[in-house]
Parts: structure tokens; C-alpha cells; sequence
């Protein structure tokens, strides 16, 4: 695996969790969202185990529900215990990616 | 949803794919399926979804690489890592399931073996303990060897393309000569000896029958 499918697979987690928060999506939904805001490395699959490791962690839950296009599909939602996940991986990014985003692009102009 | 409708809908919606994306994915339905220690219901519910997905994709005109990527047994043993073990509690049912099944599939043949002899030539009913304990425990251990050793070659030539199949099934061959032959001569080899009855026909055919109904429910009530 690269440095850098290891790096998105840490912050897939959270960006997964931020789109749950939203409203309850299924797997096919889910991975259509995070492509639509442009996360371009993800193949569509990935967010299946992601969603796996999450509900073990009791992050998410899935239950069955009839969808807008007919049949039954599983809809996941945040736990309590994801809501306060997502405040957490919110607050740590928004502390890392100013310093990091200003130390990279110094990095660039050199 | 009940797991035996899961599995149903699978095979139904699996129609739906294209040849090479119906072979991907059920390559990796596969894996999952023969992996024993797996919790059931949690492995087809994601096969489920991937399906449902694979279907959407496909009516886009995405292939099961597009998909799930370009490497199918990784992305298998990420689901694996992820998905829970299935509880003791089930795995228990499942075993003496099965054990029931063969006894009960052992006494009915046994019975109908007896009656089909004795019609022609005299054959002795008496069973002696302790030789048939040895020889079912044998036929216990070759089951489950037997099985782990033909999931293992299915799972190893489920995601390479190169023709190992002959090299396989010679493997798969030669395991079940040595073991019927074990068992041939456990039979003649193994001398009479210790506490013994007389288990007729008759009482071989009710208890193989009785044992095939304890299966038969036990199964039911897991639906």
C-alpha cells in the first residue's frame, strides 16, 4: 500500500462519518457523495470495509429501509459514540491542516 | 433480513451481472462463503450491499475492477478483517447439525445395507463398542480435514487465472483414496473386542431416521 492510500484510509473515517452526519445514506449513495466532493482515489468499493470497521467500532449503525428507487437497502447512521468521533476528528483536522497546509506549500515554492 | 432469504436473493440478483463481473463477485462470494469462522448473517449482508452496488455501477457501465478495484483477494481479506466471528453459540449448532445429518445418513444406509444382505446370505447385526467408536472418530477427523482441505485449495485457486486446477483436483483425488482406504481397513483390521449388542436392521433404520428428523428441525428452527 502507498504512503499516500494510507494517509487517505485515516481520513476516510472521518470524511465517511461527516457524510453520515448529514443524513442516512446506503453504501451505493455514500460512495457517490464522497466522489461528488471530489475525493478522486477512492474506488467506490473501498467504503464497504470502511463501513465494516466503523460499525465495529460502534460508530455506525445499519438498518434496512425501503429506498427511494424501491427495494430494501441498508442505511447507515451515526451512534452517539460517532457523533462525538466525527467532533473529535473535526477538531484534530482543523488543527492540522493550517500548519500543514502553509508547510507543504512552503515546501512547494523552494 | 433472514439469512436463508439472503442467500436466495444472492443467486437470484447475481443474474443480473455481466459474465466478468458475475465471475469477480462471485469469486469473492466465494472466499467469504469458506471462510467457516465468519459470522453468516454479517458476511451476506455485505454481499448484499455489494451486489446492489455492483448492479447500480454495471447499469453505468462500470466494470467490478472500476469498482472494487484491480486486486479482488485483498479487498476480500479487508472484508474478512472487518466482519465479525461467528459466536461460539452457533458454531456448536452448526457442528452437531452436521453430526446428526451424517449419523443419521450412516444408520438409514447401514439398515437398508443390512436388510438387503440378510435377504440372500446370513450377516452378523452385532456392534461392538469400542472398534465403532475408533471408526466413526476416524470418519469424524477425515470429514473435517477433508473439508478444510478442499475450502483451502478452493480459496487458493479462486483469484489466480494459471491452471493449478489439474495439480488440484489430483490433491483433492488422493485424499479421498487414502482416506476411504483408511477406513476400509480400520474396518478389517480393528479386531472385535470389548462390550457388544445387537443393532438390527430395524433399530438401525429408526434411530438413522429419528437422528435425520432432529436434523431436519434443527435446521428448520434456524430458518
Amino acid at each position: 500500500m502507498s504512503i499516500r492510500s494510507q494517509l487517505l484510509k485515516g481520513i476516510l473515517d472521518g470524511c465517511v462519518l461527516a457524510v453520515i452526519s448529514k443524513e442516512p445514506v446506503y453504501g451505493y449513495e455514500l460512495s457517490k457523495k464522497l466522489q461528488l466532493v471530489g475525493l478522486p482515489d477512492v474506488s467506490e468499493g473501498t467504503v464497504y470495509p470502511v463501513l465494516l470497521r466503523l460499525q465495529k467500532k460502534d460508530l455506525v449503525y445499519g438498518d434496512m429501509r425501503p429506498s427511494e428507487s424501491g427495494p430494501n437497502r441498508k442505511y447507515y447512521s451515526l451512534t452517539p459514540k460517532g457523533i462525538q468521533a466525527l467532533e473529535i476528528i473535526t477538531n484534530e483536522w482543523q488543527q492540522l491542516s493550517v500548519p500543514v497546509n502553509s508547510l507543504l506549500k512552503k515546501g512547494d515554492s523552494k | 433480513m433472514k439469512l436463508n432469504e439472503l442467500i436466495q436473493q444472492n443467486n437470484e440478483k447475481r443474474k443480473l451481472l455481466t459474465k466478468e463481473n458475475e465471475k469477480y463477485y462471485t469469486s469473492m462470494v466465494v472466499y467469504l462463503r469458506t471462510d467457516l469462522t465468519l459470522s453468516e448473517q454479517h458476511a451476506e449482508e455485505v454481499l448484499m450491499e455489494m451486489l446492489d452496488h455492483m448492479i447500480a455501477a454495471q447499469n453505468e457501465g462500470k466494470t467490478a475492477i472500476d469498482v472494487f478495484g484491480d486486486d479482488p483477494k485483498s479487498y476480500a481479506e479487508e472484508l474478512i478483517e472487518q466482519l465479525p466471528q461467528e459466536e461460539k453459540r452457533d458454531m456448536v449448532k452448526f457442528i452437531g447439525q452436521l453430526t446428526f445429518t451424517l449419523m443419521g445418513w450412516f444408520l438409514v444406509s447401514r439398515g437398508l445395507l443390512l436388510l438387503l444382505f440378510t435377504s440372500f446370505t446370513t450377516v452378523s447385526t452385532t456392534v461392538y463398542m469400542i472398534p465403532t467408536l475408533i471408526i466413526l472418530t476416524l470418519i469424524g477427523l477425515i470429514v473435517v480435514i477433508g473439508v478444510k482441505l478442499i475450502f483451502d485449495l478452493i480459496r487458493r485457486s479462486l483469484f489466480n487465472e494459471n491452471e493449478s486446477d489439474k495439480k488440484d483436483m489430483i490433491k483433492a483425488g488422493l485424499f479421498g483414496v487414502v482416506s476411504f482406504a483408511l477406513i476400509i481397513s480400520a474396518n478389517m483390521f480393528i479386531p472385535d473386542f470389548g462390550s457388544s449388542f445387537d443393532f438390527p436392521a430395524s433399530a438401525s433404520l429408526g434411530a438413522g431416521g429419528l437422528m435425520l428428523l432432529v436434523s431436519w428441525l434443527m435446521k428448520r428452527n434456524n430458518k
